[in-house]
């Protein structure tokens, strides 16, 4: 008996092992869904802050806090991939014939992770800060009640964004949400997010989700491949190497504008021919295609083809011979010719240093002698230039796209950057065209040169099941789940609950939930 | 100043002198031997920079050939040699050249010139390195100095270009280098007391900020403007000293070594600086010595020339001594010296010369003090035959009256008796007058008033000087008030002044102004008695104060010697100065004090007047 137990046995496992080399694998997608696990997370960004009221619309920053939030805190509704508004907090909608008044009804049964029930007051709570001054937001009941001055046709393409995020204010200052994660704690470096138990949508697969911050570019990409990270921020430059490694790459619709924008400070910045000359010395191919080896797209527009849908429109060709004559109609000092155009680098890092040099190089083709001045800025509230600092004629920004609505989106970038538009301008519609015309003139007055758009790139881990992030950014980690689990996050709460992961509750297939 | 100290500091100055000038050759010898130590140090720096140069380039040379012998290298070469190549495939190759192969600047470039990676600015990619693709012999040819740009300004660069054959006919270039710069100084081991620095030579004209040491930027770059616009000027190795302070010892001398690049243009200037410090702290730790030995040797010195000017300078100061002795009366002075030299010789001399002016002055103390007794005789015969001749007279006299009858010998003998008394008389009289001379006393001190000593002296003679049928005598007084009181004794004082007044009358038998003068002078008291007389000659001045010595036919020539006697007694002076025709000034200085004790007023018995009379008959000489 023992002996026939053993033959089969070893017949088993030759079978097994002949069958991992000769059968095709499984598709991951084919496998079932499991829990638990921890999911590790590599962001470059030094710290994050999940408190919407403290993100500094369009930064860099703002998009690494949003990622985070969205793991704690959820919004009124959701944007799937298809286009298609879905409930979230709010099971349903609807506005008058102005689109000056909306009505939201709050999802019932939704808890915070504290344990309280969420109340439309609560959502009154949280949006009203972070909603334009022309909007007032009251709660009835279980309703949730929008009043705009304007006409506000695109309030739930805003509403499915940026930082409309529902939280609840603690005592003590700590922020609760609904959403599939609960912050267990924020070490100095990390963030810790454990599983929320009680989120309406059904348990997240995951146990939790340990997030490392300030880890730099190429150090995420050997922790991925060492297996030290799950789910890496790539940059752009290194996106060839990771394919070269055979890593997953998820590259998401361009997020980030990189552009120009003048300032007066320096006098030789406010002649329009000067700009309209740097404007022409600029090769954006060169700088998307060999630069940033085709990992990013030439920029003509403020906004990107995907979402206004018109970006195609404009074009902006390299023509350095006009650029050159222009140059050469200017005097010494319009053209920055007694002292050189200073261009500070607002972003911080090599990407946006390098466009900076670029800029210069390509500026110095037309007799414009561009200086850069590389310096990273700091969190939103802190000094973009030092005070001993010259003033810069020109600044390179990155622009990062956080609401689905184009015309929220143009507003938030001309208001960051004091771009003025003729009072004639209808500045609240959300017609494509009146959208097209408002960005038409202001790049035609070149205040603002767009570069380059960028995607987002991600790195996965492959254990990494079921990543289905939105085009736009959204990571939606509570799809997600590990194949091969990694050691369970060493948290109070999860440890003292050994049944969370023996039995967890089904994710929620209702309608509205995330699939 | 004595011999023996012009002695001593000829002996001073001679040693002072000798140490100085064994002290300045010392001084002088060493300055040139370490000049020239310099020197070879400095030689022996260039010669270690230029070894380090030519190191430096060699490794750059196998680092950059490391690169282009690398399959990857090689892979990107065969890519970029293939039609229509995606170029943006390889934009950070570069920059991994440069971190696994040490290098600052790496940059690969394709046959035609566009900058495929660039590890030090990335912004060119895409741009054209022409000056890489007009060479096609690079592996023949080594390192080279060279001005890279970069993004925030412009650097110096040792670089090698090599080339890669990617076929196709298609090269591609490997240009790595390595910054030159304050790290590039720093793997530099300069010996002790030298230092680097380095000009980049990147921009037109001087630029402070160029100048670079081990540790950035140097600090007092333009105290070396003037070397390195020189170097700017003719790029040849130029030395200069250079004073950062007004401290000689902080100056330093600078080696400037011209770098040039492809084009023989002037990139860089090296300066290998030799601090001065060690010439300056060994001139002066010479100098110190010197200087210890020189005040050792001029202790020693000073010693042996006290010796030596003593010994030298003792007899003559021996011979000086006894002709002091000599000069103060002691004819008889004999100097203990031997030997036989000079000095010997010279002393010999001496105690014979005091011998024989011993025995002279004897000779002349006997034949004067028979001159002398021959004078007195001379004299008292002259004064003793006056009233002997009548004596004799009246005695004859009265022996022929003894022929007479009583009554007329009567009358002669009383007549004789009257005139032998009145001679006799006369003869005491005569007699008394030697006597008081010969008993002059001893003064005694008290507080005296000159001023009216003087006029109580002159009040005497007051009725002769408008005596009838005489030609008047006008007694001008010109007196110090106040005068201070002195130490003397005023019958002496008295009797001296009636002597002077006394006998300027008898200078003035036609009349005429006697002036009386008391002043202050130099702590005495000057008296002044001048007559306005004939005068006197020099010689009866120089033997006016003879004893029994007179001009006048009725005289003892004793007046002017009690004078002198008194002044004398009171350790004063007194001189006569006389202008033959015009009048005669007798001028006294007496001290105000007398070092004897000053008899006390109170206990001072009276003094006993003498009779004026013998002050008359004193004056009367």
């Amino acid at each position: 008996m023992r002996f026939i137990e053993l033959r089969l046995f070893a017949a088993i496992s030759c079978l097994s092992f002949a069958a991992q080399f000769f059968l095709p694998s499984p598709a991951p997608a084919a496998a079932h869904p499991r829990y638990g696990g921890t999911l590790r997370i590599d962001m470059h960004a030094a710290s994050v802050s999940l408190n919407p009221e403290q993100w500094r619309v369009g930064s860099l920053d703002a998009a690494a806090d949003e990622k985070m939030a969205q793991l704690v805190f959820e919004r009124l509704v959701a944007l799937d991939n298809y286009g298609r508004f879905q409930p979230a907090l709010a099971i349903e909608w609807s506005h008058d014939g102005s689109n000056k008044r909306w009505r939201f009804v709050i999802r019932a049964g939704v808890k915070f992770s504290d344990g309280a029930a969420l109340s439309a007051e609560d959502v009154v709570s949280a949006l009203q800060p972070l909603l334009p001054a022309t909007e007032q937001i009251s709660a009835s009941g279980n309703v949730v009640v929008i009043q705009s001055s304007v006409a506000v046709p695109d309030l739930l393409e805003q509403l499915a964004s940026g930082r409309y995020l529902v939280y609840r204010v603690l005592a003590g200052g700590a922020l609760a949400g609904t959403g599939p994660f609960v912050l267990a704690d924020a070490p100095v470096g990390h963030l810790y997010f454990r599983a929320n138990e009680e989120t309406w949508s059904g348990r997240p697969f995951l146990d939790g989700i340990e997030v490392t911050l300030g880890v730099p570019p190429l150090r995420a990409l050997f922790d991925l491949q060492l297996g030290k990270a799950d789910l890496i921020e790539l940059s752009p430059d290194l996106v060839p190497r990771a394919r070269q490694a055979n890593v997953r790459v998820w590259i998401s619709e361009p997020l980030t504008l990189y552009g120009l924008r003048f300032d007066d400070a320096q006098s030789a910045a406010s002649d329009v021919r000067l700009r309209e000359a740097l404007s022409l010395s600029l090769d954006r191919g060169s700088m998307a295609n060999v630069l940033l080896q085709k990992q990013a797209e030439p920029a003509a527009a403020l906004l990107p083809e995907w979402l206004s849908g018109y970006a195609f429109l404009f074009n902006v060709d390299t023509n350095l011979e006009r650029a050159k004559e222009l140059r050469r109609g200017l005097t010494a000092n319009e053209a920055a010719g007694a002292e050189p155009l200073r261009l500070r680098v607002d972003p911080a890092g090599d990407l946006a240093k390098l466009l900076g040099e670029r800029v210069a190089v390509n500026a110095r083709q037309a007799s414009i002698l561009v200086q850069v001045i590389a310096r990273p800025v700091s969190r939103p509230g802190a000094a973009s230039t030092a005070p001993s600092d010259p003033p810069s004629g020109v600044h390179l920004f990155a622009w990062h796209y956080s609401s689905l609505s184009p015309r929220a989106e143009l507003d938030s970038l001309f208001a960051a950057y004091n771009l003025t538009e003729a009072q004639e301008v209808n500045a609240t519609s959300t017609d494509h065209e009146q959208l097209y015309a408002r960005e038409r003139r202001i790049l035609e007055d070149r205040r603002v040169l767009p570069l380059i758009v960028q995607a987002e790139s991600v790195g996965l881990g492959a254990g990494v099941r079921d990543w289905m992030p939105a085009r736009w950014g959204e990571w939606h980690l509570a799809d997600v789940w590990l194949e091969t689990a990694s050691p369970a996050l060493t948290d109070p709460a999860s440890t003292a609950n050994p049944a969370v992961q023996s039995s967890p509750q089904p994710r929620a297939t209702a309608p509205g939930a995330k699939p | 100043m004595s011999f023996r100290t012009k002695l001593f500091l000829i002996f001073l100055v001679t040693v002072l002198a000798s140490v100085s000038l064994v002290a300045y050759g010392v001084t002088h010898y060493t300055q040139a031997a370490f000049e020239e130590s310099d020197a070879q140090r400095s030689e022996a720096l260039v010669s270690q920079f230029n070894k380090e140069y030519a190191q430096r380039g060699d490794e750059i040379t196998r680092q950059v050939k490391d690169i282009t012998d690398a399959d990857v290298t090689l892979k990107v070469a065969i890519d970029l040699a293939r039609p229509n190549p995606d170029l943006s495939l390889y934009v950070r190759d570069a920059v991994g050249a440069a971190q696994d192969h040490g290098l600052d600047f790496v940059e690969f470039v394709n046959w035609d010139g566009t900058l495929i990676s660039s590890a030090q600015y990335p912004a060119r990619v895409g741009y054209k390195n022409d000056w890489v693709t007009a060479n096609k012999n690079w592996n023949d040819s080594g390192f080279f100095l060279r001005k890279e740009e970069l993004p925030d300004g412009v650097a110096l660069s040792l670089t090698v270009v090599r080339v890669l054959s990617g076929g196709n006919d298609k090269n591609m270039y490997v240009v790595g280098g390595r910054r030159l710069d304050q790290n590039f100084l720093a793997s530099l081991v300069p010996p002790a007391g030298t230092r680097v620095l380095l000009y980049r030579n990147l921009e037109a004209g001087f630029v402070a900020s160029a100048l670079t040491d081990v540790n950035g930027p140097f600090e007092q770059a333009d105290r070396l403007e003037p070397l390195i616009e020189q170097i700017q000027k003719q790029p040849r190795p130029t030395v200069r000293t250079i004073d950062w302070t007004e401290n000689a010892g902080d100056a330093e001398s600078f080696h400037a070594i011209p770098l040039m690049g492809r084009n023989n243009e002037l990139l860089a200037v090296l300066l290998l600086g030799s601090s001065r410090k060690e010439l300056v702290l060994l001139t002066r730790h010479i100098l110190q010595i010197a200087a210890a030995v020189a005040g050792a040797a001029l202790m020693i010195g000073l010693l042996i020339s006290l010796w030596v000017s003593a010994r030298i300078t003792r007899p003559l100061e021996e011979l000086a001594e006894g002709a002091r002795e000599v000069a103060s009366g002691r004819w008889d002075t004999v100097i203990d010296l031997r030997g036989k030299d000079e000095i010997g010789q010279l002393a010999s001399a001496f105690n014979e010369m005091t011998q024989t002016l011993a025995a002279q002055r004897e000779q002349l103390v006997q034949t004067e003090r028979v001159a002398a007794w021959r004078e007195l005789a001379r004299r008292l015969a002259h004064e003793l035959r006056n009233p002997l001749f009548p004596l004799q007279i009246t005695v004859e006299n009265l022996q022929k009256a003894r022929q007479l009858d009583a009554k007329q010998f009567l009358e002669v003998f009383n007549e004789s008796t009257a005139t032998l008394k009145a001679e006799l008389a006369n003869l005491n009289t005569i007699v008394g007058r030697f006597s008081d001379f010969s008993k002059m006393p001893a003064p005694q001190f008290a507080l005296v008033n000159v001023n009216e000593a003087l006029r109580n002296a002159v009040r005497l003679f007051e009725p002769q000087f408008n005596a009838v049928g005489k030609p008047p005598v006008i007694p001008e007084y010109f007196l110090t008030e106040p005068l201070p009181e002195i130490d003397a004794d005023a019958d002496l004082l008295h009797r001296a002044f009636q002597n002077l007044v006394l006998n300027a009358l008898d200078a003035m038998p036609a009349g005429g102004t006697l002036t009386m003068r008391t002043t202050e002078h130099e702590g005495n008291v000057r008296i002044e008695v001048s007559d306005t007389g004939k005068g006197l000659t020099p010689e009866e001045c120089s033997r006016l104060f003879t004893p029994y010595y007179t001009t006048k036919v009725q005289g003892t020539g004793l007046g002017l010697a009690i004078v002198q006697s008194v002044i004398s007694d009171h350790h004063g002076t007194i001189s006569v100065s006389s202008d033959e025709g015009h009048g005669t000034t007798f001028r006294i200085e007496l001290p105000q004090r007398q070092s004897v004790q000053r008899v006390a007023p109170a206990e001072e018995p009276a003094p006993e007047k003498k009779p004026p009379q013998s002050f008359t008959v004193a004056a009367s000489d």
